[in-house]
Parts: structure tokens; C-alpha cells; sequence
């Protein structure tokens, strides 16, 4: 039996390659995405095992912090009561600000550098030196080798850094490294010794951001450092820490993981569709020599077995093959992505077991499925058949099919459009598609029959080119399935995901009102700073608020105060109950909380920095917008500096005139740009930058199903070629009759076109119908109106790139068609 | 009759001139026609037969514009083919000669009628109706036009074959073993159909079989062995031919 396996595949080469490409494009797929997202989890994880391998306590701000808050920070007293618990062998605190450097011309470089204080203690210090020695004094600085080679700066160089204390001159000392990476920090790191760090990085304070322990008993250090730990800080073990770190570090190479072989998977099971393709028309060939095998007394049992080995044995090699492939693919999509902007961290190949094991596992067994329903078909063979002729007879479809396919689509569209939750929805847009595959076989002869007319205008070759496909319906739907499964996915992304991006760039621009909104991290936005920014032309109100991170009633938040009748001109604070004229001593307006909700007239405390409370009357509650956000809870002058003291403004809003230019952009950009402490977010920045990102994401996932319909492709070569070979005799006939071979190969473009016109309109339809019942759905369960997206440049790109798609699969069959003499072919049995 | 179609009415049909054709080179090389000069005669019916082997087959295939000579020329009327382009020697074929073979050779997604129409589709040509329904009546088919191949039995498939081949009134109508695939009572049916189509519109047949029968229903019988022909035969009946190929066997 084996032999005949072997000797099977030996001579039917050429059908057998092309089942072999879409098993190999597939798990080669499927393999470079684990290798490359595996290669980064590694380098980021692995880095957080060394680097911080020996903090056994990490005293770290609670998640629920929220980010537009003022950061909270550990002072240097709560620091000390840290380093002095029982049993603290070595401590370090962590301090970030923002710094960047200014060359002689006074033109800033490498300003989005983080500053980071040195820790002085070797076992917690994240940080190695590569060359040079570590900063010890004011006036000495470190940069990491990433931003050395960046910018060419060496050991012994004198800068200029931008730090919260101004211009600051710094000689190189040391060139750093962490671990395999270059730097801690995306924009690279600069150290900075602690005699400067606390000014250059943060207001002159001694504060830290994190605090790290260790000690000979971590479980009992953690308890008493959990005790002291100030308000909106967490006490870690050093392995949830390290956890922590790895899977924020590491995140990004799950999400890329998760996302790329989500669509590999994808590539797989419509690279499945094709492999079943195949074996379906090797089985229909290979008919006679199956009968004459079952005649000489070969059972059901023994043929199934014999085509199901085969695919094993196809499914095997193509994997391992799939696999070798993948390792080169891995490169070339870091080079694709590399070519994106997306440069990965980490060097190699990481080829991790798991990645080989399930690449090669999961295309044989996607192969051996592939095989199964023509393997059951092989069984059925009757000696009889040995005596039938070869010839290609027309499929009738059972009606039972077309009924089916009918009641699916029906229910799956009622599951979508009155489905009462997300998984009844989802059930509904599978059935859906279940629908639409399986009545694929009537789609293809109603559609072939509708395309007769406009294809008869070819000719006869065009009669002919739709009678092909008209012939067998089911093998030419299960050609276009794969183009159908693929292009469904490509519309439902593009409508759903453009809808989506539509409405919450729309959502955001309802939300935004100041045109500018500028925060110092660290520094203070100061009446000279004010008074350069209302120097911009076009800049018509610069509104400095104050603004410092408090928690109200335990929940971290942000207090400000300012001019509040000019605040609420430039910036979008809408009063949703009580008002703010009442905003007076001993009163706070709040913002709107839907976890813990305040009315007017209730009391919330208020704890400061140093732990101190104050009660307060709510008087009013300011509606959820973007720039409420960053206001957080408002307060009238005297009230914020009997909690505070007398602080400094850290942030403004920007009002510029109607239409200002790209010009005013830039020149509030570059002031900013001189301060590495402030930064300024235009008012629609938030909008552009989720349209970017949304953008890309739609783009990105596009991009790899791409891949799903290139496989499809391979499909369609591989049925025109198949289907060329059975009509040999037909194609002999009609050259010798006088078709010449352009004609021949004109009938062979016409039907590849018309198959690969016919999975994309249908894979189109189907994607449009359930994008606008799941926009609708969703308008109707979470009560808000979403616009559908109509994506009439996408429908046209689609339905262009599927004529073409047609065209290039007859390349190659087409100039096989006129290969073999008529006579030959004519003759052949 | 003009001058012109009295002169061409004096050209053969078709005419081989010292045909050779030779597979493999040198020690190895078989001559499958060697050296063969004939005439097929306007509107006659001519049969060649062989023992297998013989190049009976290779002779029509070379004169049909399907196979080319290694040296030698073929003439279609007054054209020589050995010239003409792969896609002009297509064409010819299309507007100038007819085909029938053994394995009937229908399009099975087509029509009865629609497969007879398919040489003139093909060349856009305008169908003379009350032809087309006088060989329809002629091979009994007029009730089964609608049908596909599928739904016909292997005589009917040739009788519609027959049709195809006459419809275009192509000047030969080259025929390859007609007969090989039917019973006698349908071949002979078959036979009959191509003869009268001789006789009455003065159609030009050229047919290789190996069937003495059928070889008698032809005008003249020519008799090929080793790439050569050895004998010719007028008015052949069965028994003759049959007499005759038995000396092949002696």
C-alpha cells in the first residue's frame, strides 16, 4: 500500500505541487509569525529576568491610577522609612523624567530621551556599563548605546542637556546597555547621577516613581513595606513585579503574536479549502485506476485508507518544508516591518520547539482533514466505473443542498439583526457564512448563468468558459470558497473597522474643545513660557492652570484651579448638575464617575501628597469630556492652596484663532521642544492619532489576509490546471476544428476570470450584508448611532484586484492548454 | 461554371507529394510514411487501409494539416500547408476541412445542435438553415437537437458528429476509424449517411479504417504497409478488400 502512495504522488507530480504551495505558503506563514513574535517576547522577557532579577520588593503605583493624572510619587522621607524596614539589604529607587539634548545652534536632538536616575546599587541597577564608568557627579551623564550611535556621541563629550532646570551642561562618562537591548526607554536612556537627578528630572524634590527592596526574608519585607506604602502605591513581590514588567515590556509581543497568527491560522484553513480542492479532482481523475483497483478486489476501506495516507504523507512534507520556510520568511517580515517603522527588538532566530511542533502538526493535520471527504468519496468507487468513460459528466445539485444553504442564511441573518447579545450575533455572521458555503454550488451556476450573456459577447470561447464552470458547480465553488473566505474577511475589516474608526474619531471630535492643551512633566508651565506662547501669532488665550495628584475619597484623581471663567471659555467643561458661580471655599466640583457617583451636596475627601485630608462640598459635577479629563476635580483658588500650598501652574490651555496654520503648529511645537519637560497635545491629536492607529490596524489586517487570498490563488491555478488536464480531449477537438490557441487560451482566462469574479463578488456581498447587520445590531444594543460605513473605493479595489487575480491564476494553465498537440489530446484516453 | 471553377474542379482535392515523415534520428529513425505521392479526387470517397503500423493513419493526419511532414509536400486544393503557420494551418482547418472520429468527440456542455453549429460559431459564420435541416433530417437528429452528449447513445453521438463535419460543407471531410466505436447495424447507418453525402451533394471524404465493410462503402481504397502505398483499389466490395488484406498477413 505504501508503495502505491509513493509511486501516486511520484507521477502525479504536478497536481501534488500545487497542493504542496498552499500547504507550505500557509505553515510557512504560520511559522515565521511565531518565530518572529517569539523572538521579540524572548528578548523583552528575557531582559526583565536579568535586569531585575534581584529586586525581591517593588513598591509601584497602583494600576487604577489614571493616566491623565498627575503621576504620584514616593517622597524621599517614605523612601527612607522604605530602605530602613528590618531586613532591607539593598534599595534603589526609580525616577524618570523627560530630557533631550541641544546642540551649539540651539537646535534640540534626541528630545524624546528619558532621563533616568542612576542607581548606585549594581544588584538592582537595571542598567550595565558598556565603556566609560558610571555618573557620579552634577555635570556627568551616561547615555545608552542605541542613543550613542544615533546621534554620535562617545565618552568624554560635552553636551548640553534639557532637563526641568534648564540647559544644563554634561560631559559623557559612560556609554550604557540593558541587557541584550540597547536602552530601557523607546527614545533611549540618559542616567543621570543623584546629585542632579532630583533637579534636572524633577522639581528639585528628592521623589521617586518606583522603589525597589531587597532583602534575605522578601515575603515578610513585602508585608511591612505593603504597611507603609504610600497612598496609590503597591507593595510587589519581586516575581509579580518582574511579571508585571514583562508583561508590559513584553506585551507588545503578544499582541503581535496573537494578531499575526490569528491570520496564519486564517492562511492555514484557506490554504485547507485548496488542498481539499485538489484531492477532490485527483479523486475525480484518478476515478478509473480507483475502480480498477476496487475490481481486483481492493476494499472501501483500503482506498479511503490509501488517499488519507497520501495526504499524511503530503501534509507531512509539505509542514516540514512550511517550516524551513518559515525561517526564511521570518526575516523578510522583519525586514517588511522594519520597513514600517517597526523595528523589533531582540537578534536571531529564537526557534522554539512549540513553533516547529505546531506548525508541522497543524498543517498535517489541516491536510489530513482536507483529505477526509475525498478520501470517503474514493471508498464509494464501483468497479463499474473502470468501464465508464472519463469523460467530465454534468452535476446535477440536489435541491436539498440549495434548501439548506436557504434556512442557514435565513436563521444566521435573523441571529444577526435580533440576536440579544454578542454571541448570539456572532452565531448568527457564522451561520451566515456556513450559508453562503455550502449553497456555494447554486451561487456559482445561478451566478455562471448570469454572466453567460455578457460573456457570450467573447464569443463561443466565452459560451464555452461559462459551460466549463456551469458543469461542475460544486468543484468551481469550492475553487472560489477559498477567495471567498478571504475576501468576506477583507470587506468585513474595511466596512466594519472603517464604521468603527468613523465613529469614534467623530465621538472624539464632539468631545474636544481647546485647540492646544500644554503639560509640563515635572517643570512648571511659567509666566515666561505663557508669555512665548501668547507671542505666537494666531494665538488668541493661553489659559495656565494649577493642577496636582490627589486622591479623592482613596480614588487617585487630579485637583486644579485657574482663572475658571476663562478656563471654561477655551476648554470644554460642561456643568451636568449643580454650578460652578457656588465654587467657593470649602467646595469642589467633581467629575461625573459612573463607579462612585456624586451628587450635589455630598462631601468627598480630599488627601494630598503628604496624606493630609480636607473634606469638601460637592457643588457641582462637570460632564465627561477630554479636556474634564484633564482638569479632574476643580476647586476655587483658596482652596487649592490651603491643600497644596503655593504651587506653580503645570499646565495650560492654548485658544488659537480660527484656521490657524500650520506655521502656528510649529511654533508652539518648538518652544515646547526647548522645554523637554512640556508637551503639547493639539486639540484634535487624540482624534488623528486613533485614526492613525486605526488606520494602521485596518491596514495591517488587511495586509495579512492578503496572504489568505494568495493562497486562494494557488487554488484557482491549481483547479484550471486540473480541470485543463480532464478536458484534453475536448480542448484537442476544438483546436483541430479550427479554435486556434489564442482562442483556447482566451477560454481558459475567461473562466479563471469568471471563477475568481465569482468567489469576489460573492466573499464582497456576503462581507457588505454582515458588516451592516452587525453595524445595526450594535446601533440597536448599545443605543448609539453609528453611520455605516459604505466602501465604495474599497468595493471597486476588491472587485479590480479579482479580475486580476483571475487573469494571473490563467497564466500559467492557459499556457498549458495549447501545450500538447490536438492529436495527442484528442487521443488521450 | 466559370473558367476558374472549371480548373479548380480538375485539382484534387487534396494531394500528398512525396511525403516522408520520420521519427528518431538516424540507426534509431522509423519511417512512418516513406515516400508516399497520391491524389484524393473532388467529391470522391476514398478509404485507406493497413495493418496497423502501416502510417495509414499518419498519411491522413499529414494531409489534414494536423501533423507535419519531416519532407515532402501536402496540398489542400491549390494550397501548400507545409508553409502555413501553426494558427493558419488552425484556420484552414476551420473553414476548409471536416473531422470525424472514432471517439465521437462532442463537447459535453453543449448541445446537440449547439456542437454541430460549433465549426460555424467559431468562424462566425451565417448557418444556411435549410442545409442544416436537410442533414439533420438526413442523420435522424431533428428530434434529439436539444439534447446534450450525455443524454445520447454512442450512435446517436456520431450521427451528430457526422452532422458536424458536413454542416460547414468543408471541402474533405477527414474520417478516423468512424465506425471503430458502434455496433455493425449503427456503423453501417453511419456509412451510409457519409456515401450519401458523396453521391448527392458531391462531398469529398477521405476515411482510415481497418474494416473491410466500411472500406466497401468508399470509391476507391488505397492500401498502405511500412510507410508505403502497395496497392489501390476501384468499386472495393467486402470480400475483396478482406482478400486483399489477407496477402498482408501471408
Amino acid at each position: 500500500m505504501f508503495r502505491l502512495i509513493i509511486s501516486s504522488v511520484r507521477h502525479n507530480r504536478s497536481r501534488y505541487t500545487a497542493t504542496l504551495i498552499a500547504i507550505i505558503t500557509g505553515v510557512a506563514f504560520y511559522a515565521a509569525t511565531g518565530f518572529v513574535s517569539d523572538r521579540v517576547i524572548d528578548s523583552l522577557e528575557g531582559d526583565v529576568n536579568r535586569q531585575y532579577g534581584n529586586v525581591d520588593v517593588a513598591v509601584v503605583a497602583e494600576e487604577s491610577a489614571s493616566s491623565t493624572a498627575v503621576p504620584a510619587t514616593i517622597s524621599g522621607k517614605q523612601a527612607d522609612a522604605l530602605t530602613a524596614l528590618p531586613g532591607v539589604e539593598g534599595s534603589a529607587g526609580s525616577l524618570v523624567g523627560a530630557t533631550g539634548f541641544v546642540d551649539a545652534q540651539g537646535k534640540p536632538y534626541a528630545t524624546d530621551a528619558a532621563g533616568r536616575l542612576w542607581i548606585t546599587d549594581d544588584q538592582l541597577n537595571p542598567l550595565q556599563i558598556s565603556s566609560g564608568r558610571a555618573p557620579a557627579k552634577t555635570g556627568e551623564i551616561a547615555v545608552d548605546r542605541g542613543l550613542a550611535d544615533r546621534q554620535k556621541l562617545k565618552t568624554g563629550d560635552q553636551v548640553t542637556v534639557l532637563t526641568l532646570a534648564g540647559n544644563q551642561p554634561a560631559t559623557i562618562v559612560g556609554i550604557t546597555h540593558f541587557a541584550k537591548s540597547d536602552a530601557l526607554d523607546d527614545g533611549g536612556t540618559v542616567s543621570v547621577p543623584e546629585a542632579a537627578a532630583f533637579d534636572w528630572l524633577s522639581n528639585g524634590h528628592r521623589v521617586y516613581q518606583e522603589y525597589y527592596l531587597r532583602g534575605a526574608d522578601p515575603d515578610a519585607l513585602r508585608t511591612a513595606a505593603a504597611k507603609i506604602a504610600p497612598t496609590g502605591f503597591t507593595a510587589l513581590s519581586g516575581d509579580e513585579f518582574r511579571a508585571e514588567k514583562r508583561e508590559s515590556v513584553g506585551s507588545f509581543g503578544q499582541v503581535l503574536k496573537q494578531a499575526l497568527q490569528a491570520f496564519a491560522i486564517l492562511a492555514l484553513l484557506v490554504g485547507g479549502f485548496v488542498i481539499y480542492n485538489t484531492f477532490t479532482v485527483i479523486v475525480a481523475q484518478r476515478l478509473r485506476e480507483l475502480a480498477v483497483l476496487a475490481a481486483i478486489g481492493a476494499t472501501g476501506k483500503q482506498l479511503k485508507r490509501s488517499l488519507r495516507y497520501e495526504g499524511l504523507v503530503i501534509g507531512l512534507v509539505g509542514s516540514i518544508l512550511g517550516v524551513v520556510a518559515g525561517l526564511g520568511l521570518t526575516f523578510v517580515l522583519i525586514g517588511a516591518l522594519t520597513l514600517f517603522g517597526v523595528s523589533l527588538p531582540g537578534s536571531g532566530l529564537v526557534l522554539t520547539p512549540s513553533n516547529v511542533i505546531s506548525g508541522i502538526f497543524l498543517g498535517t493535520i489541516i491536510t489530513v482533514l482536507s483529505v477526509m471527504i475525498p478520501a470517503r468519496r474514493a471508498a464509494r468507487t464501483e468497479p463499474i466505473e473502470a468501464m465508464r468513460s472519463a469523460a467530465v459528466e454534468s452535476v446535477k445539485l440536489p435541491v436539498r443542498r440549495g434548501v439548506t444553504a436557504a434556512v442557514l442564511g435565513l436563521l444566521g441573518l435573523a441571529a444577526m439583526l435580533l440576536g440579544t447579545n454578542a454571541g448570539l450575533i456572532g452565531l448568527g455572521v457564522v451561520l451566515f457564512v456556513a450559508a453562503v458555503l455550502i449553497g456555494g454550488p447554486h451561487i456559482a451556476s445561478i451566478g455562471a448563468r448570469l454572466a453567460r450573456p455578457l460573456l457570450s459577447r467573447f464569443g463561443i470561447e466565452g459560451r464555452l468558459a461559462v459551460d466549463n464552470s456551469v458543469r461542475n458547480p460544486k468543484r468551481t465553488a469550492a475553487t472560489a470558497n477559498a477567495l471567498v473566505i478571504g475576501v468576506f474577511l477583507v470587506t468585513l475589516v474595511a466596512v466594519v473597522g472603517t464604521t468603527v474608526k468613523d465613529f469614534a474619531v467623530g465621538q472624539l471630535a464632539t468631545l474636544q474643545s481647546a485647540d492646544y492643551l500644554v503639560i509640563s512633566d515635572g517643570g512648571t508651565v511659567d509666566a515666561a513660557f505663557v508669555d512665548k506662547l501668547s507671542a505666537v501669532k494666531d494665538v488668541e488665550q493661553v489659559v495656565p492652570f494649577q493642577r496636582q495628584a490627589v486622591s479623592v475619597d482613596s480614588t487617585p484623581g487630579a485637583l486644579s484651579t485657574g482663572d475658571i471663567a476663562a478656563l471654561r471659555q477655551v476648554a470644554n467643561i460642561q456643568v451636568s448638575s449643580g454650578s460652578l458661580d457656588k465654587l467657593g471655599p470649602g467646595t469642589i466640583a467633581v467629575p461625573e464617575d459612573d463607579k462612585t457617583p456624586h451628587r450635589v451636596g455630598s462631601t468627598v475627601t480630599v488627601t494630598n501628597d503628604a496624606g493630609t485630608s480636607t473634606d469638601l462640598r460637592v457643588v457641582a459635577v462637570i460632564g465627561l469630556s477630554l479636556d474634564s479629563g484633564v482638569i479632574g476635580n476643580l476647586v476655587d483658588q483658596a482652596t487649592f492652596t490651603s491643600i497644596e500650598g503655593d504651587v506653580a501652574p503645570t499646565a495650560a490651555f492654548v485658544d488659537t484663532a480660527d484656521g490657524a496654520q500650520t506655521e502656528t503648529k510649529e511654533a508652539i511645537q518648538t518652544l515646547a521642544d526647548l522645554r523637554p519637560d512640556i508637551t503639547v497635545t493639539p486639540g484634535n491629536q487624540l482624534g488623528q492619532t486613533l485614526s492613525t492607529v486605526f488606520d494602521f490596524i485596518i491596514n495591517a489586517v488587511t495586509g495579512l489576509l492578503l496572504m489568505s487570498v494568495l493562497v486562494a490563488l494557488i487554488g484557482i491555478i491549481n483547479t484550471m490546471s486540473l480541470s485543463i488536464l480532464e478536458r484534453r480531449r475536448e480542448l484537442g477537438l476544438l483546436r483541430i476544428i479550427g479554435t486556434t490557441d489564442d482562442r483556447v487560451k482566451r477560454m481558459i482566462r475567461l473562466e479563471a476570470v469568471l471563477i475568481s469574479l465569482l468567489g469576489t463578488l460573492t466573499g464582497l456581498v456576503a462581507g457588505v450584508i454582515v458588516s451592516l447587520c452587525v453595524t445595526v445590531s450594535i446601533n440597536r444594543l448599545t443605543n448609539v448611532a453609528i453611520t455605516p460605513h459604505a466602501p465604495f473605493i474599497e468595493i471597486v479595489v476588491i472587485l479590480v484586484a479579482g479580475v486580476v487575480l483571475g487573469f494571473v491564476a490563467a497564466l500559467l494553465p492557459a499556457r498549458r492548454s495549447t501545450r500538447m498537440s490536438p492529436l495527442e489530446a484528442v487521443q488521450a484516453t | 461554371m466559370t473558367d476558374l471553377d472549371v480548373r479548380t474542379e480538375k485539382i484534387p482535392a487534396a494531394r500528398a507529394v512525396d511525403a516522408m515523415k520520420t521519427y528518431g534520428t538516424g540507426e534509431a529513425s522509423v519511417h512512418a510514411l516513406a515516400g508516399v505521392t497520391v491524389d484524393f479526387p473532388r467529391h470522391g470517397f476514398t478509404a485507406i487501409m493497413g495493418p496497423s503500423g502501416s502510417g495509414k493513419s499518419t498519411l491522413m493526419q499529414c494531409v489534414a494539416g494536423l501533423d507535419r511532414l519531416t519532407s515532402g509536400h501536402v496540398f489542400i486544393g491549390t494550397t501548400a500547408i507545409d508553409g502555413l503557420s501553426k494558427t493558419d494551418l488552425t484556420l484552414l482547418r476551420r473553414d476548409r476541412l471536416g473531422f470525424i472520429f472514432q471517439q465521437y468527440n462532442l463537447i459535453p456542455s453543449l448541445s446537440a445542435e449547439e456542437n454541430i453549429l460549433l465549426p460555424l460559431s467559431l468562424a462566425g459564420t451565417k448557418v444556411d438553415r435549410a442545409w442544416f435541416d436537410e442533414v439533420v433530417q438526413t442523420v435522424g437528429m431533428q428530434d434529439r437537437l436539444k439534447n446534450l452528449p450525455s443524454q445520447l447513445s454512442g450512435g446517436q453521438q456520431q450521427r451528430v458528429a457526422v452532422a458536424r463535419a458536413l454542416v460547414p460543407k468543408p471541402e474533405i471531410i477527414f474520417a478516423d476509424e468512424p465506425t471503430g466505436a458502434l455496433d455493425s447495424r449503427t456503423g453501417t447507418e453511419i456509412l451510409s449517411f457519409m456515401r450519401r453525402a458523396v453521391d448527392t451533394t458531391g462531398q469529398t471524404i477521405v476515411m482510415v479504417t481497418h474494416d473491410p465493410h466500411a472500406a466497401s462503402y468508399a470509391d476507391r481504397v488505397l492500401f498502405l504497409a511500412d510507410g508505403q502505398i502497395v496497392d489501390e483499389m476501384d468499386a472495393p466490395t467486402t470480400d475483396r478488400v478482406l482478400d486483399r488484406m489477407k496477402r498482408f498477413e501471408g
